[in-house]
């Protein structure tokens, strides 16, 4: 049971920090919409990130799969498939050249990953709470069956 | 004004009283301007600066009728107070007669004239008088029921409304039911002056035209031409009227004749009613069954483009402080007032501009150089001060005409103000009356000291480059222009050469011979000197000219064949991004080693016409884009030469170029004796013409528009601000307008183009191009103030643009779709009202759009498939028609075509008339002919079969018979007479266009077969096909066809 724990400290780690990077990657287009960056800061801002983001969300999608926990595993299972077509098309990157012509959709595809994070997020939290909360409750029983015998 | 015209003319129910009293009403209103004191004038030029503008251009108190509408566009305004400007309409009306001293007689009778308006008319009150935009909201509501009250009361018989039943009730019965509306022209009027109300149109339009064109459509066909129209059925509208009796002289010409001048304020010189009317567009009949070629039209009669491109210069005359139109235009030159009116103009809306277009002596742009007060510029919106600035209080302040942000004037450029409210140093000033200025700009506008002009060569030397004789021709010519290079004594020069190796070339001023050094490790590039590899061209000239003498010979009898173009890239950046510059490909085959490597991706004939199709026109390797971002970055332009006979991937090079703000120059299979010529005009301009380093532009507009896309070379840095490391005369941009709010307030937008940019003598100069347009309520007056030449410019961008995200067959479509709708939009406007039954319709500022969108079909970037032009080619010209500006765009998809054979056989003297340019159609070319096709980039001797041998041996130089392939045939000067008038009218042709060089291929028409069959052989060199009037015309059929909602059949 600790392991459950275990893991899905894990994954809620690994789910803030995919938050941490979509919000990051929207907060450097906006910027640069608003002219606080330039474009080649803020593509290389958010080039540096792509790929780990890419990596977290893998490694948690095969988490799941390996720790056989379906529900979860088959929400990530097709934003990990996208990924991987991206990576291969090595459309992946933002193109500096055309940023300004693609920022608009660039924008609404982060926002609409940022939600799904957010939803996984709460899907996370709530499988946490739940195992921390047995966890307890079993610990307690066993706690007390010790005591009465 | 706009809506109050509309009023007017809404109103026509009315006694006629209103309508005569509405021209002596606005006479007065001319006096304001000059004759009323400060207070009056003051605030009024604040609100509009057509006033302001009147007395400048030197008219009289009186004011010339020239300027009648102008003024009275700001009539209304005239009257009331700056505060009161957004004031509800009733406060403004009382202020009218109460403020103005001087000129209380007209204010008041305007006033009075709209109050008895709104006695008479109780839904009047509900358009608020002058010049705010709102009117035309309630408006549209009240004129449908009125709209048909015009017809009635104003045209003679009710011809207008019984025509329509007659026609809905019954086909045609004949001749005089079309006969009919030809007596008195009063409908024709009426109707026009109903196109703002276009609500009422649509309504009627398929109900009259399906029942008219459906179940006869022949009689129609034929009616027409014997009722109306003089065989040539392209004449101007003003021909049919021609026919016509004068109107009768009631109430209705005058009433028309204010309307009109009213209803168009802002369109310039009233024209005469009738006149100004009937000019209004163009017709054309087409037949009945799309496609196929009816008799009855006739070829000859569609327009042609025969004088080129025209610039619009009427609209200096109406906007004297506008830039010249070779600077900037505007695809139409009245901006729509809503997002509704937008969205029924179909075409692009934005404009073309050309910050560095070459201007004939005499009419240079004035620099104005403010020294240490700093250049004026609006404090929020950081407009610099142009002629459509106001100055108020007393010459104290100034209002921005794109903000209207009141700001201080700094001491040092205060200067009072005379009685009329203008600057009393106005003459003094250019940057006050002129459009066009150039301000010297403090360090406050460098980031680093100024950069010096700076040519750095990237040159291929692998065996096909050294083996066609490229590199000796580059060699020699790169010498020959060392001394012109401008910018004197600052030129910094430097040189890498590559095969499978990189070669540094230590230029120091203190050796006598260049030393080579080369560097082998292509996968971790370095330099091999830090520095020396980029020199003074002044301290080192005897060296770099040891250097080229020797380059040819350095490489001789090389056998490499390989290309490591990738890292030789990286290290001409590493050489140059300390300075940026300006970096001079010369590329000849495909690159092949090192990062950056092109594969033979080749033009796979499967690939067309599938999803895939356009990423053959797209950079196959990210690390060009990548690269051209750094260059960027870096202040670095790129122009590509390329020279390859095979596949060299254009489209991945020419992305070098592309961000960069460079240019693409393509010759394909390069040989020595046909194209040495162009290469060495192209690259010695290319070197010497004035050119503007590490500049950026931003074009602001005043409120309510913002530009959204822009189209050209460049990259952006923000979203409006255009990074261009070097950018020159051969260079234009467009971008494309939208509409922010709803519904715009403003009577005039202002546009303000402004390049920054460090001129090659070292100084960091402002140009700036300021425009002003008028606001619009109807979609007509958009019409008559397009502008071709900008929209084909416009268009040919988008779909060259479209063409890299889409199939080619979707870009054309898009772009026929576009052309099909406006064509249409237009015609709903006025067919109900002239009933042109079968009859294509379009604008006479239109005339020729038609023709230039079939060309852009048939130019090689946007042609055909897979067989019709090669990819390569087919890139290079999408890159080139992405930078050219309209003239040469225009003369790039509409080639001229000249008869010179008279030129040859007589000795005709010089400056004697000019060629006359010919429609490119098959019926023009005659095979007793020499002809000349002139694109622009290329001539095309075009000579006819039936030519005497002993003309065509002059010309080759050989006997001909001998000689049978003419396209290794080189045109030039042979010792014989009619050769040497050849040469000298392709150079009179040469010299039209310094921009380019046009190099010459024969061809010749000797087949006995048809020459319709030889035609279509050379369709397949030339850019442009030359049957295009059977192209021409089923495109227009079919735009017919679409408008007017017929069967095809």
């Amino acid at each position: 049971m600790a392991w459950e724990l275990l893991l899905w400290l894990l994954a809620f780690a690994a789910v803030i920090a995919l938050i941490g990077f979509s919000a990051y990657q929207l907060i450097c287009l906006s910027d640069l919409e608003f002219d606080y960056i330039n474009p080649y800061d803020s593509s290389s801002r958010i080039n540096a990130v792509v790929i780990p983001e890419f990596v977290v969300q893998g490694i948690l999608c095969i988490l799941f799969l390996l720790t056989w926990h379906w529900f979860p595993f088959l929400i990530m299972a097709p934003i990990t498939y996208y990924h991987i077509k991206l990576y291969m098309k090595g459309k992946h990157l933002i193109d500096v050249t055309e940023i300004f012509r693609l920022l608009n959709g660039e924008k609404k595809y982060r926002v609409i990953k940022l939600a799904f994070y957010c939803s996984i997020f709460i899907v996370v939290i709530y499988r946490l709470v739940t195992t921390a909360v047995l966890l307890l409750i079993e610990e307690d029983d066993q706690a007390l069956e010790s005591g009465i015998f | 004004m706009q809506p109050r015209g509309k009023e007017q003319a809404n109103f026509p129910g009315r006694p006629t009283q209103p309508f005569l009293a509405a021209p002596q009403s606005s006479t007065p209103f001319r006096s304001p301007g000059p004759v009323g004191g400060i207070e009056v004038s003051g605030p009024s030029r604040a609100i509009s600066p057509f006033v302001s503008s009147g007395p400048m251009t030197g008219l009289g108190a009186s004011g010339s009728p020239q300027n009648m509408s102008p003024f009275l566009s700001s009539g209304p305004a005239i009257g009331t107070q700056p505060s009161s400007y957004r004031a509800p309409p009733p406060s403004m009306r009382s202020n009218g007669p109460s403020s103005p001293p001087t000129s209380s007689f007209s204010a008041q009778d305007a006033s009075i004239y709209q109050q008895s308006q709104a006695l008479g008319f109780p839904p009047a009150p509900m358009h608020p008088p002058p010049p705010i935009g709102q009117p035309h909201m309630p408006p549209s509501g009240n004129f449908r029921p009125q709209s048909q009250i015009p017809l009635v009361p104003m045209g003679p018989p009710p011809q207008g409304s019984s025509q329509l039943t007659s026609m809905s009730n019954m086909p045609p019965p004949s001749g005089s039911v079309f006969s009919a509306p030809r007596t008195p022209p009063q409908p024709l009027l009426q109707g026009y002056s109903n196109v703002p109300q276009r609500a009422n149109v649509p309504p009627f339009q398929p109900d009259s035209q399906f029942q008219a064109s459906r179940p006869v459509p022949q009689p129609l066909m034929q009616v027409y031409p014997a009722a109306h129209v003089p065989p040539i059925h392209t004449s101007q509208y003003h021909a049919h009227q021609s026919l016509v009796p004068p109107p009768p002289p009631v109430g209705g010409p005058m009433g028309f004749n204010s309307r009109e001048q009213l209803q168009h304020p802002l369109t310039g010189p009233p024209i005469g009613g009738v006149q100004g009317l009937v000019e209004e567009f163009q017709s054309l009949t087409v037949g009945s069954v799309p496609g196929a070629l009816d008799p009855g039209v006739d070829a000859k009669s569609l327009p042609r483009p025969l004088n080129g491109d025209e610039e619009p210069i009427k609209l200096l005359e109406m906007y004297p402080f506008n830039c010249h139109p070779r600077f900037m235009r505007l695809t139409t030159h009245a901006i729509p007032n809503s997002q509704s009116l937008l969205s029924r103009w179909h075409l692009p809306l934005g404009a073309v501009v050309h910050p560095l277009a070459e201007a004939p002596d005499g009419e240079e742009v004035p620099i104005v150089n403010f020294g240490p007060a700093g250049i004026i510029r609006c404090r929020r919106c950081r407009t610099y001060v142009n002629p459509y600035v106001t100055f108020t209080d007393a010459g104290r302040k100034w209002r921005c005409n794109l903000c209207s942000l009141l700001n201080d004037v700094p001491g040092e450029y205060y200067c009072a103000l005379d009685a009329t409210g203008r600057r009393c140093d106005l003459d003094q000033r250019p940057e006050l009356s002129k459009g066009s200025v150039e301000f010297v700009a403090s360090t406050e506008y460098m980031v680093r000291p100024p950069m010096p002009p700076l040519y750095f060569f990237l040159i291929d030397v692998s065996v096909s480059a050294v083996c066609s004789g490229l590199l000796e021709i580059v060699a020699k010519t790169i010498k020959s222009c060392l001394d012109d290079l401008p910018g004197f004594p600052r030129t910094q020069i430097g040189f890498i050469t590559f095969d499978s190796t990189l070669h540094f070339h230590n230029l120091k001023s203190s050796l006598t011979q260049p030393q080579m050094l080369v560097v082998a490790d292509l996968d971790d590039v370095f330099l091999p000197l830090p520095d020396d590899l980029l020199v003074n061209l002044s301290d080192s000239r005897h060296v770099v000219d040891a250097f080229l003498d020797s380059l040819p010979s350095m490489f001789q009898g090389t056998s490499n064949v390989e290309s490591a173009f990738g890292p030789a890239l990286k290290a001409a950046f590493m050489v140059m991004s300390q300075l940026g510059g300006k970096l001079l490909i010369f590329q000849s085959t495909l690159p092949s080693l090192g990062v950056g490597r092109l594969r033979l991706r080749g033009d796979d004939l499967r690939m067309y016409g599938t999803d895939k199709e356009h990423t053959l026109r797209l950079p196959e390797d990210p690390f060009y884009k990548q690269m051209a971002a750094e260059f960027t970055k870096n202040q670095i332009a790129v122009d590509i030469y390329a020279f390859s006979e095979k596949y060299s991937d254009i489209a991945s090079l020419g992305s070098l170029a592309k961000y960069t703000g460079g240019q693409v120059y393509h010759h394909p299979s390069f040989q020595t004796a046909v194209h040495q010529e162009k290469l060495r005009y192209e690259l010695a301009r290319n070197l010497t013409r004035e050119t503007a380093w590490e500049a950026v532009m931003r074009i602001r507009c005043g409120k309510g528009v913002r530009f959204t896309t822009y189209h050209g070379h460049f990259m952006l840095r923000s979203t409006d601000l255009l990074a261009l490391p070097a950018v020159d005369c051969d260079k234009a941009f467009a971008m494309q307008l939208s509409l922010e709010e709803t519904l715009m307030t403003t009577q005039t937008v202002y546009f303000q183009v402004a390049l920054l940019y460090t001129s090659s003598s070292g100084e960091r100069r402002i140009r700036v191009h300021t425009t002003a347009a008028p606001v619009v309520a109807d979609l007509s007056e958009m019409y008559r103030q397009a502008d071709t030449g900008a929209i084909v410019s416009l268009l040919g961008r988008l779909a060259i643009e479209n063409s890299l995200s889409q199939k080619l067959e979707d870009a054309r479509q898009s772009l026929q779709l576009k052309l099909v709708k406006s064509l249409k939009e237009y015609r709903n406007l006025y067919v109900v009202q002239h009933r042109l039954g079968g009859r294509l319709i379009f604008p006479e500022s239109l005339k020729f759009l038609p023709l230039y969108v079939l060309s852009l079909f048939k130019s090689v970037a946007l042609r055909g498939g897979y067989a019709d032009s090669p990819l390569d080619e087919r890139c290079a010209a999408g890159y080139n028609m992405m930078i050219l500006p309209i003239s040469r765009m225009l003369k790039l998809i509409y080639p001229g075509l000249f008869r010179i054979d008279e030129n040859l056989l007589k000795d005709l003297k010089e400056g004697q008339e000019p060629l006359r340019q010919l429609p490119l159609s098959a019926q023009s070319l005659d095979p007793k002919g020499v002809y000349v096709l002139d694109d622009g980039f290329n001539f095309i001797i075009w000579l006819g079969r039936m030519l005497s041998s002993d003309l065509l041996n002059n010309i080759v130089g050989v006997e001909l018979a001998s000689f049978p392939d003419l396209s290794r045939v080189v045109v030039c000067e042979h010792d014989n007479e009619i050769s040497k008038r050849l040469m000298r009218v392709l150079k009179e042709l040469r010299a039209k266009d310094p921009s380019s060089y046009q190099s010459c291929r024969l061809w010749l028409c000797r087949l006995d077969s048809s020459s319709i069959q030889a035609i279509t052989r050379l369709v397949k060199m030339v850019t442009t096909t030359v049957i295009v009037p059977f192209f021409y015309l089923a495109m227009l059929a079919s735009a017919s066809s679409n408008s007017c909602l017929q069967h095809m059949e």
